[in-house]
């Protein structure tokens, strides 16, 4: 354990000892440390350099049958003692809640000692000069690309190299300590085309990664960036119609995000939940196979614990279309009657199909390609959403012509039941994973 | 040194006094941060108190108490930036700060300021009471009185949520020019919302009001008004539809609609994007882009708005900005950054999230002035398209300029008439295309009383948006019924 987790570790400590003081039962606390660091270069000059050490102490406190969360980056003492003395005097005018506990402390027990690869052990060595250096050769690799053949006309190329190191250390009165490191880098570019119709159309690339030498080569972010830049050039609005849809990878997040949103126990409990009653039942088609994962090595979800203390575990999602789990919290599990499982996501693992995003192109011959999404929105309750998208069209199983300004709406139980396949392609830089996938009959509304 | 002068600068260091900050500290903070070579450098102090009690099965049983207390150090040399901040306002922290933001330039040290100097402070949001002073056991009587009053308005209501946050605190100023701002920042957001069932069926929506203002701001009227828009926005849903898909007129009812300017044109007109060539609007200044009776505003200083603001997080001073003067595009929103590579004066437009973020060009409230036409006759124009009156949320590609804004409520229009009502809809569109497009604007201006958030580059800032009822002529609907 390293001197910052050990003095996190105090810090923490104290808070609880500090909190019982002043009158609370129980008090569970989280001490917390990062740095991060953002080099921005645009158009052949520095643009922003910025760099943040970050502290912060959270505590949820739980007096005489009340509770109450508070969070301060104040950490002088006389002050953070003062603030816990308001925050305990200010829990007791609220009304008792009886299914309010600190986490059950069984619940801490089979907490895995794996090594998630969660920290760059060199992060320290990598210096201003090298980031300001990456960042320089990233906007000039994008100048450099010649996506489709041509040369784009450029309006500007913004490049950011970042990186970021926290220490979190977390304390529970009622016997649960934990600490952990993480560090991330992340490598993005920006890109504004113009197209011969006045608009400037913008795309950018980006990767991350837990360790430095994970990151994908600058060369990589440059095309991706550029590529499709110049893939928004001369896009149009198509008529509406009911078609196939394929996502990209990248932008699946989006709808899978939105469709498992309300399957955790608070939206069951308030009754905002589009899964309410379909515990054990088909969601989705049978394609669909998702597990909650804490334990991928280098992920950007893992976790050893989660924001209750409770040991991680694997937890099957949807087996084969059927919801099997949903994410259960303490508090709301107990309103319910229900045994906390976890409070949210971590890492997603998918059964993956066996083809990549031209063979499920291929496969389905006449399609829409969404690249991304653009505002719209997801109604837990009932399942209704509406997105704008943007992307191609298939045509003859090939990426044809650019369409932009269309919109893709439907319900997602019903959406879910039209997957009719799942790409071989996960997305590398999300917790999620997403692969490609394939939604047969989905209503697009273009011109 | 002028009065006013005094009373700022002493007001600002009493006020951070407690955490140890004086004018020599200031200082040599600034010192440390013109150390290599800077063209300018400022800092930005500040502390923010935030209180949220919610209401959840009858009962006010959760309250989350927050403290954000930090420096944010900015270095500029031409259009570079460099940004550091601390949450320790100790000289070692702050020194050190300040050296990383430094870092920017690369050159002979500037000297610090000799004088300070202040700019134009509005006082748009005297409180009666100020937050710290209010008890909570005068805040749960409101959560408690929506509760009550949802339940009892339809039987169908199932489930109440109602959140109260309350923030205090202040911002303070000082840049190496020697000028100085401070200002006490209160903000107040009252959100009610339910979920309905009706023969299985489930709705779930609701209604907030949010101001720079303090407890007296709900109003007895207020609370009543917010009662029966939530309970009537989420009941309606058990009859509405969805839409067809596809291009129709759209009409937008006065109040929330502002959000079409927020994302069709706002962000497009902030100088930012435009320095940097990246906005559909970067070449379109003094050219006609809309009907001549359409003129469109962005304004800091509507009294107690949430996206009001004294000074601007730049010391500058705050204004009403008119972006589209009569149907031709006047003027963008400017930062100092911005206005410096534009050589105009900045617009007060300069905001930041928190002392965490440096500051950029950004909208406080947008709107629409009057125009000649009146609701009726637009509603009655319209042989087959859609009236909308709720929005939850909008995004925007600054440089193609499409935009989307997403429905919760609105209703068909069929042979001018409000017929069913339809919900859960996205509408797509281009930005300067629909300007053109707009072909009727009502006489009746309303400024939304919601707690509209509006994020950029990773920060959000408390925005306000208005519009009268307005005709676009064509637009993109998400629909997908017949």
């Amino acid at each position: 354990m390293s001197n910052e987790e050990k003095e996190l570790l105090d810090a923490a400590r104290n808070v609880v000892r500090i909190a019982k003081q002043k009158g609370a039962q129980e008090v569970a606390t989280s001490a917390g440390k990062s740095r991060e660091v953002e080099v921005q270069w645009r158009d052949g000059a520095l643009e922003k350099i910025s760099e943040a050490t970050s502290r912060s102490i959270g505590l949820q406190l739980y007096v005489d049958g009340r509770y109450a969360s508070l969070s301060t980056s104040d950490l002088r003492p006389h002050a953070l003692e003062r603030f816990i003395e308001d925050a305990v005097a200010l829990t007791r005018t609220l009304a008792p809640d009886p299914f309010r506990t600190i986490t059950d402390a069984k619940l801490y027990e089979g907490r895995q000692a794996k090594d998630l690869g969660a920290e760059d052990p060199s992060y320290d060595s990598l210096s201003a000069a090298e980031r300001l250096q990456q960042a320089k050769t990233l906007e000039a690799l994008c100048r450099a690309e010649r996506p489709f053949g041509k040369a784009p006309e450029i309006l500007s190329v913004t490049s950011g190299v970042s990186d970021s190191q926290s220490v979190g250390a977390r304390v529970h009165s009622n016997g649960f300590e934990g600490s952990r490191r993480q560090t991330s880098f992340w490598l993005s570019a920006s890109v504004t085309l113009k197209d011969p119709d006045g608009r400037r159309p913008e795309e950018y690339g980006y990767g991350g990664a837990r360790m430095q030498k994970d990151l994908p080569p600058l060369k990589d972010i440059a095309e991706q960036a550029m590529e499709r830049a110049a893939g928004r050039i001369g896009s149009k609005k198509p008529e509406s119609g009911v078609m196939t849809m394929i996502i990209e990878n990248r932008s699946a997040g989006r709808m899978l995000g939105s469709f498992l949103g309300p399957a955790n126990a608070s939206s069951f409990q308030q009754k905002r939940s589009m899964f309410e009653g379909k515990l054990k039942t088909k969601v989705a088609s049978a394609l669909l196979d998702l597990t909650d994962d804490p334990f991928v090595h280098k992920g950007f979800g893992s976790r050893l614990w989660d924001g209750e203390g409770i040991a991680s575990k694997t937890m099957p999602v949807i087996k084969a279309g059927v919801l099997e789990n949903v994410y259960i919290d303490t508090y709301y599990g107990k309103k319910l009657g229900w045994a906390p499982t976890t409070r949210s996501t971590s890492n997603l693992a998918w059964k993956y199909g066996t083809k990549d995003l031209s063979g499920l192109m291929r496969d389905a011959k006449d399609a829409f390609l969404v690249t991304r999404f653009l505002g719209g929105n997801s109604n837990g309750t009932t399942g209704d959403f509406s997105f704008g998208v943007q992307g191609f069209r298939v045509r003859g199983g090939e990426k044809a012509e650019s369409v932009g300004e269309l919109n893709v709406s439907g319900n997602h139980i019903d959406l879910w039941h039209r997957l009719s396949a799942i790409g071989n392609d996960p997305y590398p830089y999300s917790s999620m994973r997403t692969p490609s996938l394939v939604f047969e009959k989905v209503q697009f509304a273009g011109a | 040194m002028s009065d006013n002068l005094s009373t700022v600068a002493k007001a600002g260091f009493a006020y951070f006094a407690s955490f140890g900050v004086d004018a020599p500290l200031v200082l040599q903070t600034l010192e440390a941060a013109l150390s290599k070579g800077g063209d300018y450098a400022d800092l930005f102090f500040q502390h923010r108190i935030v209180h949220r009690l919610t209401l959840e099965d009858g009962e006010v049983n959760r309250a989350y108490a927050g403290v954000e207390v930090g420096v944010g150090v900015r270095v500029l040399k031409g259009d570079q930036t460099g940004y550091a901040y601390t949450e320790d306002l100790t000289p070692d922290a702050m020194r050190r700060a300040a050296q990383t933001a430094a870092a920017v330039a690369d050159g002979p040290s500037r000297a610090r300021p000799q004088s300070f100097s202040i700019g134009k402070h509005h006082a748009l949001y005297p409180l009666k009471t100020p937050w710290e002073s209010v008890r909570t056991e005068q805040k749960l009587p409101l959560l408690q009185r929506l509760n009550k009053d949802a339940f009892a308005k339809d039987p169908r209501i199932k489930k109440v949520n109602v959140s109260f946050v309350d923030e205090a605190g202040a911002v303070f100023f000082v840049d190496s020019d020697g000028k100085v701002a401070f200002d006490e920042q209160p903000m107040t957001l009252l959100s009610l919302s339910c979920v309905a069932e009706q023969d299985g069926q489930r709705e779930q929506n609701g209604y907030n009001t949010a101001a720079r203002d303090g407890i007296e701001f709900f109003t007895g009227d207020r609370m009543d008004r917010m009662v029966k828009e939530a309970v009537e926005r989420t009941t309606i849903l058990f009859e509405a539809t969805q839409p067809p898909a596809g291009e129709m007129p759209v009409v937008l009812a006065a109040g929330s609609s502002g959000i079409l300017l927020h994302e069709a044109i706002g962000h497009g007109m902030e100088a930012d994007f435009n320095r940097k060539g990246t906005s559909i609007y970067a070449d379109k200044i003094n050219k006609a882009i809309a009907q001549p009776f359409v003129s469109i505003v962005d304004d800091g200083t509507q009294k107690h708005a949430r996206g009001a603001v004294n000074v601007d997080d730049e010391g500058n001073e705050v204004q009403k900005t008119v972006l589209v003067d009569k149907g031709v595009l006047a003027t963008y929103l400017h930062d100092r950054i911005s206005a410096k590579h534009y050589k105009v004066a900045p617009t007060g437009s300069g905001r930041r999230e928190s002392f965490r973020h440096s500051p950029l060009p950004r909208m406080r409230s947008t709107y629409m002035e009057n125009g000649p036409h009146h609701k009726d006759e637009i509603v009655k124009s319209v042989k087959k398209g859609i009236y909308c009156h709720n929005f939850s949320n909008g995004q925007v590609q600054i440089g193609a300029g499409d935009f989307t804004f997403y429905v919760k409520n609105g209703y068909m229009i069929e042979d001018g008439k409000l017929t069913r009502p339809v919900k859960d809809v996205n509408i797509i569109g281009n930005g300067p295309k629909v300007l053109e497009q707009i072909d009727m604007v009502a006489d009746d201006l309303t400024i939304d009383e919601g707690g509209w958030t509006c994020g950029k580059d990773g920060q959000s800032v408390p925005v306000s948006q208005g519009m009268p009822t307005v005709r676009v002529k064509a637009l993109t609907v998400g629909g997908r019924g017949q």
